[in-house]
């Protein structure tokens, strides 16, 4: 490069920057469908994901992600508790199987970790013995609002915040706006709706006080959807463009 | 021309500018960590060649190399470390000023 014009150096750092991040970030999509997929499933917790139930009963915190009637609380915590250490495992193998077969290492295990320690402190948190509103049958809502306090709560007792996390992280890792934007969006609609609810948020844009009843108001389907289709875009976008070709100069 | 800016071309790293370091720093800009025998197949190097560059490198604080063991086979993983990703930085910057000041006014 000495004896080339400092705008042929330029060039030439650009283009083996280029081909370096394609080499070492074409494996992103793989994770990314894994955690869009583990998001997709949840839908199967709920009872009534996308219509509206003439009665519900809803458990706190809401194992199955989002509040809203679940098919067995027990069964939720499992998927979530169960389910995600598993698709932290299989993306852990498809980056190891990645190192051994392109040579070049991405900071994949943060984001895995930063995942794990969000869950564990999800299992803590919701030990940590606090006055839970008891179960409510939609038709008595005229009973007393849980106070602010555990409201709040509420938006982060929930495990899709651990998925959200690992996403964020893992787009930090992967050098990656999208990716980072899309685990905030996951995490934001899941906080949002765990507290008072999209359709509390029109509330207050109306300039009316939100219920936190108004968390129930929207199905969880629609909002799981929502909040898994910028992964799967990034997903289906990294792995038909993004495929690291070894023979391409 | 501004005579008190000092000319881009100052602001050049000798470590650094150097065709094939440049080339090196590049490569594992973009990775956590990358292996020897990726950047010698990348920047089409001999084993002994990239291994003196490595070894200027190493000495200056620019970048880490660690040896390990990838299942049973041997390996040298190596790393750029924050400094080396700084004077990458700052290489790039001189060169786009420089770039920038032999560009023919229009």
């Amino acid at each position: 490069m000495t004896t080339e014009s400092p705008e042929q150096v330029l060039t030439e750092v650009r283009r083996l920057r280029r081909r370096s991040k394609a080499r070492a970030h074409g494996g992103v999509w793989l994770p990314v469908a894994v955690l869009a997929g583990l998001l997709l499933l949840s839908i199967a917790l709920y009872t009534s994901p996308f219509r509206a139930p003439h009665e519900m009963t809803v458990a706190v915190p809401f194992w199955a992600g989002l509040p809203s009637e679940q098919r067995d609380p027990t069964l939720s915590y499992a998927f979530w508790f169960v389910g995600t250490p598993a698709a932290f495992a299989l993306i852990a193998a498809w980056y190891r199987w990645r190192v051994r077969r392109v040579g070049v290492r991405v900071g994949w295990h943060w984001a895995l970790a930063a995942g794990l320690v969000a869950l564990v402190a999800l299992a803590v948190l919701a030990a940590v013995p606090v006055e839970l509103p008891r179960d409510v049958p939609l038709g008595t809502l005229t009973a007393d609002q849980p106070s602010l306090g555990s409201v709040l709560l509420d938006g982060v007792r929930t495990p899709l915040l651990p998925l959200a996390v690992a996403t964020v992280v893992l787009g930090v890792a992967e050098g990656s706006r999208a990716l980072v934007a899309a685990g905030g969006w996951v995490a934001l609609v899941a906080y949002v709706q765990c507290t008072i609810g999209v359709a509390g948020v029109f509330a207050v844009l109306d300039g009316s006080r939100p219920s936190s009843f108004a968390r129930y108001d929207t199905r969880p389907g629609p909002l799981v959807l929502a909040m898994a289709a910028p992964l799967v875009l990034f997903a289906a976008t990294r792995a038909v463009r993004a495929p690291f070709r070894s023979g391409a100069r | 021309m501004n005579e008190d800016v000092p000319h881009p071309s100052l602001a050049l790293d000798e470590t650094v500018h150097q065709r094939v370091r440049l080339g090196i720093l590049a490569v594992l800009s973009e990775a956590s960590e990358c292996t020897f025998a990726v950047l010698r197949d990348e920047l089409d190097l001999t084993d002994g060649n990239l291994s003196r560059h490595l070894r200027v490198l190493e000495e200056a604080g620019l970048l880490e190399i660690r040896k390990g063991y990838e299942g049973r086979r041997p390996c040298t993983w190596l790393r750029l470390t924050a400094k080396g990703r700084a004077a990458l930085r700052d290489e790039v910057a001189a060169l786009e000023r420089l770039v920038a000041r032999l560009r023919p006014r229009g």
